[in-house]
């Protein structure tokens, strides 16, 4: 098909739109309808394993050691007093207690499975043997009193830096819950019960552990979004109301962007895709785009308005479609290209499912500028917007326009000096990319004034800290682990983690065994040490059930006992960090552990974090560079030229490459929030250049503008169509910056900052650019480039005069 | 005996009446308090000695089994009672062997011999609601064996039913506090009892929190010299998924257990 082929189907397909109005609206509305009726069956997922791949190896692994090992995320209840007695003064063990029960008394909290000072055994050898008992049947009454159990606790180097601070300031209670899902619940319900704890002075209690931060970020998340969105509506409400000055350029527009949010957000919940925690930014990221397709149809409908009052209502907008459904829809597909290729390059599902509903939303946008909003403005009389008039034959221009009317005259007389800044500015980009870190910590995603932090921190401060890293140790037959060998083995790689840092202490089996043996060796400390008699290992376990549970020791070892798990403990949850521990690991085990009889796999958290944060940077730079691959393709096919398709990247490609510099100058890391910027700055920040060299196109090579005539014409219109289009999309990504969710407030600073770059680029670079080197494919193919500017002016004089005579196109503000 | 006649027809009654009526409350004047079933159990005979042999299975959530095989002795004095028992497999902990005297108002005392270590040690007397020997029985319910602690509930019958062809009172045990609820590890207890021989048939818990918690059934219930004996005992555990299976084997009440088993020398020796 050729291009006039093309334009008599779109006119064609305009004529039909028009022609049956009231069913198209009715049929949109029943598309909105339709797709909004799941909204309400949309599952909320904020756990931090939703970001990673269900079939990742590190993740199937940990979920299989969880299930071997019976691991959970468990509730954690710090109790701190930094007084001089620490947490071992009457009052506060009298606290602990309290809370203990009260805790056990919370719905969905396994009464059985809380462990606190009140309820662990201290085992004591004696002269005849052992004692098992409790650290306090009844809290102490006296200073004295709690002094011993001081010394008792002190004495038990299982549960130093793990139940209780090793400086004796701080204890745990530990609670595990019956049902995970629920943790949003338990978390509400124990900050209500610390609420109302009896605490003295100097006691603080604070309320941590990975089922608070799930169940407390769902929460936060659910606040977040309800406010975000409607300021988000009201703020592009407010743009359009400025653009237009019209009540329908202000309401139509929004009739899109409901079709737009809540097909994106109805087809999601419809296919039983989760709304993850980033997917809270999907619905402001969709108001801003979806107006702007409205805003560049109205833009050129109050334009046509002006210029034919007289025309029925049809007429003008069969006229305004016709222009303007080729920019729109080859913006629209670039843009899906920027969100394909953050769908295709990530690895991460809710990044997959970002980039795959922005593209839907964007399509949707497409669809209903295309149909219902041409549908509707043919049922309206024409009424010319304020903003757009004609007086004695030249446009009455805004001061919006006559702003942007200056800035392209200062850029094309400029645009040596225009392209030198460039320049400079990308070196400076290239220097900020370098500084650019990647890395994450999933507490960062809280304010740092949130209860949760702050518990995070002080638990992180007193405690071991509860970043684990888990390592398995198999070997091959049952019981294997009987073998004293082995066992030492375990010690060593526990004696190894110990020196890295951020690990400040592990547990396995060897801890309980060498606590048996010295209190069944009247408590010398001489006998904290492994038995060398592997029978003697077998009875100290069958020994230690004489009291406890069937799953005592369920973290620790495997039934078989063939399996074994070393819980490493850490006290951040920085990937940076997390890397230096899990290598050097990694390296330890293949080099000083593994043999033939013995081996070890890292798991937990740490371990998992670790390598999906490790894809996450893979990732980001792919999807960068297939965001662009793809919008350079479109580009191209669309100007048939790939010079074309180069110009219209270079703003996009600038503007990433000043985010980076952005990033690595402030010290934001590349994180899950952050990462997602560039595809979606790209997708979004190419209409720019679209736009322009669209423009540009019918100027110069149809209508024989010469370039600086061009660029008259163009800003205070289609640029102006275009700051409307920036400022929407800013203001639209700015509401994230007042977001609660912190990487919600980076990613909309950033995007917004990108947005800007690239708006800036389209209207500096682009055109400079276009001016430097006078590509081919803006010039008829038989023109030469060379005809002096004075040739061009006069017979674009006289173009415009037939132009004019025929359709009143655009009327010139310059020369006429 | 008129009792029991008056029981025999009244459970015929029931009998054929109970396939629309399982679990209904019994409205009919002359029923048995909950607590009148709770004595008769405890008044059933269980020997004054007994030895036995006992495997127990315990099995993990994900299928995973361990087998102990041990040689067991039980011995009333008075109201005091003695048990020992001694490990047979496996290998590893074989002699290995546990001593306790259960005192009715004091701690018990409890005594243990490693024979890796070739010493006898005194271990501190387990809580009522610990779990015994990493089974998911507690030493309470180990220490009544198939009895009920009737001072510790209040009882209440709450309907009857026909279990495995046997007619049963259903009879709800609430602890009489929270104290004992605590100590018991049981918020209430649902015993389904064989209104014929008094015996346990199965035992339903739930946790202080009221979540549900075990399940104990007793099976393959048989006279040995003239007392009844349920011969496999199985208990699932809900809450962890852990399964235990304690089987009985060469029971004997009536050659008597010879009071030098209940000594530390015996614990050391062997048997």
């Amino acid at each position: 098909m050729n291009k006039v082929s093309y334009e008599i189907w779109a006119s064609r397909f305009f004529q039909a739109v028009t022609a049956f109005p009231k069913t198209i609206i009715f049929a949109g509305l029943i598309l909105i309808l339709g797709s909004a009726i799941f909204i309400p069956t949309l599952q909320k997922d904020t756990r931090s394993d939703a970001f990673i791949p269900p079939d990742h190896p590190a993740l199937i692994y940990r979920d299989k050691v969880e299930d071997i090992f019976g691991l959970k995320d468990p509730m954690v209840i710090a109790i701190v007093n930094e007084s001089q007695t620490g947490v071992f003064n009457p009052n506060t063990l009298a606290l602990v207690n309290w809370l203990t029960e009260q805790v056990a008394l919370i719905d969905n909290i396994d009464p059985e499975r809380v462990t606190s000072l009140a309820t662990e055994n201290d085992i004591i050898g004696t002269e005849d043997g052992m004692l098992v008992e409790e650290f306090f049947e009844a809290p102490p009454t006296t200073q004295q009193q709690a002094n011993q159990i001081r010394e008792a606790v002190m004495d038990f180097p299982l549960y130093l830096g793990n139940l209780v601070s090793r400086e004796g300031d701080a204890t745990l209670i530990v609670a595990e819950l019956i049902d995970q899902t629920q943790a949003q619940q338990v978390y509400a319900d124990l900050l209500a019960l610390v609420e109302q704890a009896p605490t003295q002075q100097g006691e603080r209690i604070h309320v941590a552990g990975e089922g608070a931060v799930s169940g407390y970020m769902g929460e936060y998340i659910d606040a977040d979004a309800q406010r975000l969105n409607p300021i988000a509506a009201l703020i592009i409400t407010l743009i359009l109301f400025v653009a237009f000055r019209t009540l329908r350029g202000t309401l139509l527009p929004n009739f899109v962007v409901l079709a737009t949010v809540g097909s994106a957000l109805g087809v999601m919940a419809a296919f039983d895709v989760s709304f993850f925690v980033i997917t809270n930014a999907l619905p402001v990221v969709l108001i801003g785009i979806a107006v702007a397709d409205s805003i560049h149809i109205l833009s050129q409908y109050y334009e046509e308005v002006a210029q034919q009052p007289e025309d029925t209502p049809r007429q003008v907008v069969i006229r305004t479609m016709e222009k303007m459904w080729r920019p729109i829809t080859v913006t629209t597909l670039t843009t899906m290209a920027g969100f394909l290729g953050l769908s295709l390059a990530s690895v991460m599902p809710p990044m997959q499912y970002f980039g795959l509903f922005a593209m839907l939303g964007v399509g949707v946008a497409w669809l209903f500028s295309v149909t219902v909003l041409p549908a509707a403005l043919s049922l309206l009389k024409l009424k010319p917007s304020p903003a757009y008039q004609i007086q004695q034959n030249q446009w009455k221009i805004d001061r919006f326009g006559l702003a942007m009317k200056s800035f392209g005259g200062w850029v094309s007389r400029h645009h040596v000096v225009v392209l030198l800044l460039a320049v400079l500015v990308t070196i400076t980009g290239v220097m900020g990319a370098f500084k650019l870190e990647l890395n994450e910590a999933r507490i960062t995603i809280f304010q740092k004034d949130e209860p949760i932090v702050q518990a995070d921190t002080i638990i992180n401060q007193k405690f071991d800290g509860v970043h684990y890293l888990d390592v398995v140790v198999e070997t091959a037959q049952a019981e294997d682990l009987f073998n004293p060998d082995h066992l030492k083995q375990i010690e060593a790689l526990q004696s190894y983690a110990a020196t890295l840092p951020h690990v400040n202490g592990s547990t396995s089996i060897v801890d309980y065994l060498k606590q048996m043996n010295r209190a069944l060796n009247e408590d010398r400390l001489d006998a904290y040490q492994l038995p060398i008699d592997p029978d003697l290992v077998a009875q100290y376990f069958l020994l230690y059930s004489a009291s406890g549970d069937p799953a005592d020791f369920e973290e620790e070892v495997d039934y078989d006992y063939r399996l074994a798990n070393v819980r490493i403990r850490m006290d951040t949850g920085i990937y940076t960090h997390e890397k230096v521990v899990v290598e050097a690991m990694q390296q330890y085990i293949t080099d000083h552990f593994n043999t033939a009889d013995i081996s070890a796999n890292l798991s937990g958290r740490v371990n998992v974090d670790y390598h999906w944060i490790k894809l996450l940077g893979n990732s980001h730079f792919g999807s960068v560079a297939l965001a662009l691959i793809l919008v350079w393709m479109m580009a191209s096919l669309n100007m048939r030229s790939m010079v074309a398709g180069v110009i219209t990247v270079v703003p996009v490609a600038f503007s990433v490459l000043f985010i980076y510099a952005v990033m690595g100058f402030a010290g934001i890391w590349l994180a899950i929030g952050t990462s997602m910027f560039a595809a979606i700055a790209i997708g979004l920040g190419v209409d720019f250049a679209v736009h322009t060299i669209e423009r540009l196109k019918v100027l110069i090579r149809e209508q024989k503008y010469s370039f600086d005539e061009a660029i008259a014409v163009l800003y205070p219109s289609t640029g102006r169509a275009l700051l409307f289009n920036f400022a929407a999309l800013v203001l639209g990504f700015g509401v994230l910056a007042t977001s609660e969710v912190v990487p919600l407030i980076k990613f909309g600073t950033l995007v917004a900052v990108g947005i800007s770059a690239s708006f800036i680029a389209s209207m500096t670079i682009l055109p400079a650019l276009i001016k430097a080197i006078n590509p081919v494919f803006l010039y008829p193919e038989n023109t030469s480039v060379n005809i002096t500017p004075s040739m061009k002016m006069t017979e674009t004089i006289h173009l415009v005069d037939a132009i004019q005579k025929e359709r009143k196109d655009d009327i010139q503000t310059k020369s006429i | 005996m008129t009792f029991k006649q008056n029981l025999f027809s009244q459970f015929f009654l029931i009998s054929v009446s109970s396939l629309m009526l399982v679990n209904t409350a019994v409205a009919e004047t002359n029923q048995l308090s909950g607590l009148e079933i709770a004595q008769q159990v405890n008044a059933r005979d269980e020997g004054a000695s007994v030895s036995r042999n006992l495997t127990m299975e315990m099995i993990d959530r994900r299928g995973k089994k361990r087998v102990r095989e041990t040689r067991g002795f039980r011995k009333y004095y008075g109201e005091e009672k003695r048990t020992m028992i001694f490990y047979l497999k496996p290998n590893n902990v074989r002699k290995t062997a546990f001593l306790t005297y259960d005192y009715p108002q004091a701690d018990d005392d409890q005594w243990l011999y490693l024979p890796a270590m070739r010493k006898v040690r005194r271990i501190s007397s387990s809580d009522r609601g610990d779990y015994f020997l990493g089974t998911d029985f507690t030493y309470e319910d180990i220490k009544k064996e198939g009895k009920v602690g009737i001072e510790d509930y209040t009882w209440k019958m709450i309907g009857e039913e026909i279990i495995d062809g046997h007619h049963s009172y259903i009879v709800e045990a609430i602890p009489i506090n929270d104290k004992v609820a605590r100590e018991l590890g049981y918020g209430k207890v649902i015993y389904h009892i064989d209104s014929n021989i008094w015996m346990v048939r199965q035992t339903k818990s739930w946790d202080v929190r009221g979540n549900e918690l075990k399940t104990i059934n007793f099976h393959d219930i048989r006279q040995v010299q003239d007392i009844w004996t349920a011969h496999m005992l199985e208990v699932n555990n809900h809450k962890t998924g852990h399964n235990t299976r304690f089987l009985f084997s060469d029971i004997d009440y009536a050659t008597g257990v010879a009071d030098e088993i209940f000594t530390q020398q015996a614990l050391r020796r062997g048997l």
